[in-house]
């Protein structure tokens, strides 16, 4: 949307968002509005519904009855965001006649991605542990920023999301902590994890802005969807996690990273953003082995959602 | 009515080795179903269900959970060597429950077969409910308090596979013959569901397990009332190798191979 | 009376504000959708207020059986909730000022520098 040639109807719908109004699924919106949202969404519903299968190949391997129980709850959660936010993208989409099945073919055709780290290997129960603490950590920090977002349905799904975080974060770092207080064994079980998982952390808020906001981003800001950038939310992270991390004795893969102590700024070690964009175009370790396994799975699935569906759908 | 206190079981070696026999086929069933229950957490049909059928996975294991802790109060060794150490021999859930939930491993292209698992989760719930319907009255006390809270989950899942059945077999006729053929190939390993085992008299004279006929007789009758119901031809239980006295299939091996996998790494670490 | 006249009830649902849930407030008789909806502002908002208001016919609604409600009693659920993990508090502050070595062994001195934002 252009500003200098706004409709009366543009005209007010931003006054609305400037005014610090949400906006609710039916209510007039631009048609940019709406794009940059089902984008948004849709992207988070499937990082969310493919974010529940790296740790799910740990749910039946878990050591004790009690981290069985409690990887359980966390991913049966992750599935139930995926849940409240294709719920919140199929009503954004409405309008254009598509639903779900569309979001998933897009999944699955490669036309819609989903985050980084969903397509990271974990070989090892230490990685079910950093994927809780800190992957989850920074999922909780973005989120937290989206809280404010102008539209209604999604901060309202986000505020579930990001209360049930605050278990998954402590059930991540309570088995990274038992396994830095544990055996040597153990130990290094934790700090591969962590060396494999640095990188992709690093990505997770994707690449520094370097004061050149791309399109989409000054749209998302224009519209009150999002209000922070890429690189701030990195440097929360930092603040947030990287002391905690040192405080168990854990080495960060990184030698240059480091704080200022008066600006408070961290440098680090940029991550190799070339991979970064292989990756998410599902050329990562994983992509194709979870893709595949969940597309499998969605197809044996078809006759199972005719059966609770109201009648059969077109295509 | 005499009630036996954990002190008055774990002190008695003939009670403590009665109430165990009923205790590990207990906690078996409820961990293999919850380990069967797992496989197919993300990956369900629809994502609803997902997260639906995720819960009741969950309570199993949270079942399971609670009978190992008894075995482990009556001196048995911790609950998590229970559940993650004793070798195929050693346990006694039924076979069907150890059964996969399809062909293909739960990592690489499990092809799942939603029928057969409502059907099996099916049996398993009549059959729970039965047994634990009878436990409330049990002799043991701190059984008889777990089966009084288990039930109450118990009563919702059972609902939950009922309706699942319902729906598949009024739908139309695809998944209706998936209902069927699934209906058929339980019986092949139903038949050790509904056994107590060698100790089964024993269980009952002791008060352990009161009514142990009319416990097996309910179960038939339920699954009779719901062949009727739906219009599925009568099950016809068959017994192969029979799970309550120790004799497994290859699946169990496996499934115990998975989800031992980290704590066998040190069983003496804490996790 | 021969003949009673007769309404149809409609629950009220209110919205307190954009990130709230949709609460239910009481009901009203009426005789259709904007009847119910013109009649429930009067009725329970004179004071409160609400920024989106839901009127559903009662017929439409479907409640949960009295027995499937018992199922919701469900056994002990702390493993799904922050309950449990209330002792990594205090861990986190011990190792801030008893950090570990690479090794695992508490460090000499020293704690580890700067903060620990919560």
């Amino acid at each position: 949307m252009l500003e200098e040639t706004l409709t009366d109807q543009e005209a007010y719908f931003l006054e609305r968002v400037d005014r610090g109004d949400r906006i609710e699924a039916d209510d007039w919106m631009p048609e940019d509005y709406r794009q940059q949202l089902v984008r948004l969404i849709a992207m988070h519903a499937v990082s969310e519904i493919m974010g529940a299968l790296p740790e799910k190949e740990w749910v039946p391997r878990a050591p004790t009855l009690y981290r069985k129980l409690a990887i359980t709850a966390k991913v049966q959660d992750e599935v139930g965001h995926g849940q409240l936010l294709i719920r919140v993208a199929e009503d954004l989409m409405r309008p254009w006649g598509k639903n779900r099945e569309d979001i998933m073919d897009d999944l699955f055709t490669g036309r819609l991605k989903y985050h980084n780290v969903f397509h990271m290997a974990t070989p090892t129960w230490a990685d079910a542990g950093v994927i809780g603490w800190l992957v989850d950590g920074a999922a909780v920090i973005t989120q937290g920023m989206s809280l404010s977002c102008s539209y209604a349905p999604y901060a309202r799904a986000l505020q579930r999301i990001v209360e049930e975080e605050g278990f998954h974060i402590q059930h991540g770092e309570s088995i990274c902590m038992a396994l830095a207080e544990g055996t040597p064994m153990q130990r290094a079980m934790l700090q591969d994890a962590l060396n494999r998982w640095w990188p992709a952390l690093l990505m997770f808020f994707g690449p520094p802005e370097k004061n050149q906001l791309s399109t989409h981003q000054l749209r998302n800001i224009r519209y009150r969807i999002r209000s922070k950038t890429n690189e701030e939310l990195r440097q929360r992270f930092f603040s947030k996690y990287v002391h905690r991390i040192w405080s168990l004795g854990l080495t960060i893969p990184d030698p240059t990273l480091y704080q200022d102590p008066v600006t408070k700024e961290w440098t680090y070690a940029q991550p190799d953003w070339e991979e970064f964009r292989q990756i998410v175009n599902n050329r990562g370790p994983r992509s194709e082995a979870r893709l595949g396994l969940r597309s499998t799975t969605y197809q044996e699935g078809e006759w199972v959602r005719r059966t609770i569906a109201l009648s059969p759908t077109a295509g | 009515m005499e009630r036996w206190t954990i002190e008055d079981v774990a002190q008695n070696p003939e009670r403590r080795q009665l109430a165990a026999e009923l205790l590990w086929q207990l906690a078996d069933d409820d961990l293999l179903m919850g380990f069967r229950d797992q496989e197919w957490l993300g990956l369900a049909p629809h994502i609803e269900e997902d997260v639906a059928f995720g819960s009741i996975g969950q309570e199993e294991i949270g079942h399971a959970a609670l009978y190992f802790g008894i075995l482990e109060r009556l001196g048995f060794g911790t609950a998590d060597d229970l559940a993650s150490l004793r070798s195929v021999s050693e346990r006694r859930n039924s076979v069907l429950i150890e059964q996969p939930n399809g062909p293909g491993h739960y990592l690489e292209s499990p092809r799942y077969e939603w029928a057969w698992t409502i059907v099996r989760h099916y049996l398993h719930d009549v059959w729970e409910m039965a047994l634990l319907t009878a436990l409330t009255g049990s002799v043991f006390e701190p059984l008889g308090d777990a089966a009084e809270k288990i039930l109450r989950e118990k009563r919702y899942h059972l609902a939950h596979q009922e309706l699942w059945m319902r729906t598949m077999a009024g739908h139309d006729a695809d998944s209706r013959v998936r209902l069927e053929d699934a209906w058929r190939r339980a019986q092949d390993w139903a038949g050790d569901l509904a056994d107590l085992g060698p100790y089964s008299s024993a269980l009952e004279s002791a008060g352990l397990c009161p009514g142990v006929d009319s416990v097996v007789r309910h179960y038939h009758e339920r699954v009779a009332e719901m062949a009727r119901v739906l219009g599925l031809p009568e099950m016809r239980m068959q017994t192969r190798e029979n799970g309550r006295r120790g004799e497994h299939t290859e699946a169990l091996q496996q499934a115990l191979d998975t989800l031992s996998e980290v704590y066998r790494l040190d069983p003496t670490a804490n996790w | 009376m021969d003949e009673r006249l007769d309404f149809d009830v409609y629950e009220v649902f209110a919205q307190s504000d954009s990130l709230s849930p949709h609460v239910h407030v009481f009901n009203v008789l009426a005789s259709s959708p904007d009847m119910a909806m013109a009649l429930a502002e009067e009725n329970f908002f004179r004071r409160a207020e609400f920024v989106s208001l839901w009127v559903v016919r009662r017929d439409q609604i479907h409640q949960i059986g009295f027995h499937d409600r018992e199922g919701f009693q469900k056994t002990p659920k702390a493993y799904r909730t922050t309950d449990d993990y209330k002792y990594l508090r205090d861990k986190w502050r011990y190792y801030r000022d008893h950090p570990m070595n690479p090794d695992g062994s508490p460090a000499a001195g020293g704690t580890v520098d700067g903060t620990m934002d919560d």
